[in-house]
């Protein structure tokens, strides 16, 4: 008991005696915790990150009909819970139809809300009001095509429908060669029912495999298939900037960790008069490493408190900074950090007590 | 005298200066690392993005409306305006033509037939595929079928392009086709094709069949190719062998579209990620605006180019592609240069502490040359001279290090992206990663060094004694 408290006693003064050398030591340990931190929260969310940005390429997933038939009344919901909550999905209804120029244009009836939340890449210069059910957007191809712009006057089936054109959509691709309108009433000029919903599964390929094969058994009959460039690309970038964060992990950390451990076991190598005097006094070399030892571990335990509350504002910091949302620290990182702190430390502590250990404490005290 | 301690604090103190040394080593290695990998992420990204496909697309200007539904044509149009091959060289001389990394004109031939005897009430005959206005048609029933012309392996300036390039996730079976006949053994003229899966399963078509098509054309099979989408149930044929496979009227010329004409360009471009200065419209911009606008890599400016530089043509960027890209390779290289910044931090820091530890372990020789009469100067200038010394050693070889370290982590992670194996060693950041060292090993040393002049010598000394 009563050795216990000289320890303590020793590590309390030796720690507020040389108190430069203490904070150093301090600041070193801090560091390399709040590096670890800092990376291994970036690290453990970076694929859902990177996952959420190519959220911009739209649908990966796309479910048809069978030509000539439509998707049955439910199928959206149904997709929704096979897909998870955080999927994108939207319906997509498809007629030709001709314009008051007499030229065969493609109508599609969606619901504009889902499209846009889906679809983030059109360029729309004015998003239709969801209350007006004769509101269209008319791709910047296809309003080339109609005489009379404000009153959109389209035929199918020698049935008539007037549309107000509230924007058009640029993108490039085919949408611009289409003219899009609510499906409520889409549905109540052609009686065409939405025969493909396309989706958006966030995640790997893996998770996207999983939901395509759930969706098969749902809803048999109906086609499923993968945008295939998209979910292949984006499996392999997330892969490769993983393996390259990994990478860098790995490299920060060892030049920290090696840096440290020069810093305190030089701090260790300073003190062996103090060695060769506790020695002297009759300290076993038992009792001495564990002085050591204690002082290095209690120093990383501080280090690792003021590094994971710096490491985890910086990766929030990073993150807002480059993803625009917010990394929240994780507890989860907090017991590799002080593994690896204790480990340093414990290194640093012991490696220069193994150099003292042959010393003859009365050569050093001498100044030999 | 200053040289001759100089050299001896380095012979004698090996052990203290290697740890100092090693320091700086591993912390240039870090930083230049990063850096280059830093640098060199855009590109590499790039590359891995072009599985996306093309970022321009270019059609005829007066062409009629697209009726396409899920990619299948609902109404083959007929006639209408096409580009011609000859006018993709003009390509070439656009601003930025060097940024174009792949071209893949196409001529789609929607009006594509499987001919049906009506006479025998047979079943298709998987060899005979006619076009829908081919006299022969008249009393045979049929099945329309797409037959699409595209560039396979074909030169363009210095550049090997065509549709594998610009469709990477195109998986074939057997092999591209040879961009010139062949010699026929069915038909007056052969040429290699390439059938979706789709369609080749539906005509129960294997690689080393042939079709008949057209103008007495025989097609040999060589590949069949899974796309995922509409291209499965198409025929892919070489672009100029279009002629062939157009029907020939009672007057012995082609009934319909002249040859080797083109609907369609896919283009893939390096550009700049897009930002709100590149949506503007160029044409309400000021002369010097525009000019700044002109010379950016914008995929809009590309854009731009390829319409002034081809009459009738439509230019315009993917924006499914292109938007999506900018933002995913902004995020990655952002989240590199962080990091780097990170690295360069810890770094610095651990560089510094080093160096502090060593000079606070010489205050005895400090002290012993204070009382010997140096002056705080010369003394300062010794340790300054020491420590740059070791600064610029050790940072141009972690400098060195580093690089290597970059490309070896380069070629394993971006492994067979074909020029991903090059090695990085960028001039430019030998100076910068030397300067930093000599910047950071200086910065570091100092406080110690000052606190160490500041006291008294005699205490020093007899501390240490």
């Amino acid at each position: 008991m009563t050795s216990r408290l000289t320890l303590l006693g020793i590590l309390r003064r030796s720690l507020l005696h040389r108190r430069a050398r203490s904070l150093s030591a301090l600041v070193a340990m801090t560091v390399s915790a709040a590096v670890a931190t800092a990376l291994l929260t970036l690290y453990a969310d970076l694929d859902a990150k990177l996952h959420k940005e190519f959220r911009g390429f739209g649908a990966n997933v796309v479910l048809t009909a069978p030509t000539g038939s439509s998707l049955p009344e439910d199928a959206l919901s149904t997709v929704q819970q096979a897909a998870g909550k955080d999927a994108a999905a939207a319906e997509f209804a498809y007629a030709v139809a001709t314009t008051d120029t007499g030229t065969p244009v493609v109508v599609a009836g969606i619901d504009f809300a889902a499209v846009r939340r889906l679809d983030s890449w059109w360029q729309v210069d004015h998003w239709p009001n969801p209350s007006d059910s004769n509101a269209a957007l008319l791709g910047q191809r296809a309003a080339n095509f109609i005489g009379n712009e404000h009153q959109v006057t389209l035929t199918y089936a020698a049935r008539n429908i007037t549309l107000n054109a509230a924007g058009r959509i640029q993108t490039g691709g085919d949408e611009d060669s289409r003219i899009y309108m609510p499906l409520d009433a889409f549905t109540a000029w052609t009686g065409v029912k939405p025969s493909v919903i396309e989706l958006q599964v966030p995640g790997s390929a893996a998770r996207i495999d999983k939901v395509m094969t759930r969706l098969r058994q749902d809803l048999p009959g109906m086609k499923v298939s993968a945008v295939r460039q998209l979910v292949e690309g984006e499996s392999k970038i997330v892969d490769r900037t993983h393996a390259l964060m990994y990478g860098a992990v790995l490299l920060i950390a060892l030049t920290v960790a090696v840096s440290v451990l020069a810093t305190l076991s030089a701090s260790v190598l300073e003190r062996r008069r103090d060695f060769a005097l506790m020695k002297a006094l009759g300290g076993s070399q038992g009792q001495l490493m564990r002085i050591f030892l204690l002082e290095a571990v209690a120093l990383a335990l501080a280090g690792v408190a003021a590094g994971y509350v710096a490491g985890s504002a910086a990766a929030w910091a990073i993150s807002e900074g480059n993803f625009h949302t917010a990394s929240l620290p994780r507890l989860s990182v907090l017991p590799l950090v002080l593994l690896l702190n204790l480990a340093i430390a414990s290194l640093a502590a012991l490696l220069p007590a193994r150099v003292l250990r042959g010393l003859q404490p009365a050569a050093l005290l001498k100044g030999e | 005298m200053f040289f001759r301690l100089l050299l001896e604090s380095f012979r004698r103190q090996r052990r203290r200066k290697l740890l100092a040394g090693i320091a700086i080593l591993l912390g240039t290695t870090a930083v230049t690392a990063m850096l280059a990998l830093a640098t060199t992420i855009g590109d590499r990204i790039h590359k891995e993005l072009a599985v996306y496909g093309a970022n321009i697309v270019v059609y005829p200007k007066a062409d009629l409306l697209d009726v396409k539904i899920g990619g299948v044509d609902v109404k083959p149009a007929s006639g209408g305006a096409y580009l011609k091959e000859s006018d993709l060289d003009k390509l070439k001389t656009i601003f930025w033509a060097n940024n174009i990394t792949g071209v893949s004109p196409e001529f789609r031939m929607a009006g594509m037939m499987l001919v049906r005897n009506t006479t025998t009430g047979g079943p298709f005959d998987p060899r005979v595929i006619w076009h829908w206005n081919d006299p022969r048609m008249t009393g045979f029933g049929a099945f329309p079928v797409t037959a699409v012309g595209y560039w396979f392996q074909h030169r363009f300036g210095t550049l090997v392009t065509g549709a594998p390039q610009l469709h990477p996730w195109w998986q074939l079976q057997g092999r591209w086709p040879v961009e010139r006949g062949i010699t026929p053994t069915h038909g007056e003229s052969a040429q290699e094709i390439v059938l979706g899966a789709a369609l080749a399963k539906r005509l129960g078509l294997h690689i080393g069949d042939w079709i008949s098509m057209g103008n007495e054309f025989e097609g040999d099979v060589v590949g069949i190719v899974t796309t995922g989408d509409v291209t499965e149930q198409q025929i892919l044929y070489p672009l100029d062998a279009t002629y062939g496979i157009l029907p020939v009227g009672t007057d012995g010329k082609p009934v319909d579209e002249a040859p080797i004409d083109i609907s369609r360009v896919d283009i893939s471009a390096r550009t700049k990620p897009e930002d709100a200065f590149a949506r503007v419209n160029p044409d309400t911009l000021s002369p010097q605006k525009r000019e700044i606008w002109y010379c950016r890599p914008y995929a809009n400016s590309i854009a731009y180019q390829i319409r002034e530089a081809i009459p009738g043509a439509q230019a315009e960027q993917v924006r499914r592609v292109e938007q999506s890209e900018g933002n995913v390779l902004s995020r990655i290289s952002g989240l590199m240069w962080l990091i780097s910044a990170a690295a360069l931090l810890a770094a610095g820091f651990a560089v510094s502490a080093a160096m502090a530890t060593a000079i606070l372990e010489r205050r005895g020789e400090i002290g012993l040359m204070r009382s010997l009469g140096a002056s705080k100067g010369s003394i300062a200038l010794l340790f300054y001279a020491e420590t740059g010394l070791l600064a610029i050693f050790a940072g141009a070889l972690g400098y060195l290090l580093g690089s290597g370290l970059a490309a070896w982590l380069g070629a394993r992670i971006f492994a067979g992206d074909g020029g991903a194996a090059e090695a990085i060693l960028i001039p430019v950041l030998l100076p910068v990663v030397v300067a930093l060292a000599l910047v950071v090993a200086i910065a570091g040393s100092t406080p110690s060094i000052r606190a160490a002049l500041k006291m008294d010598p005699s205490a020093i000394l007899r501390a240490d004694a």
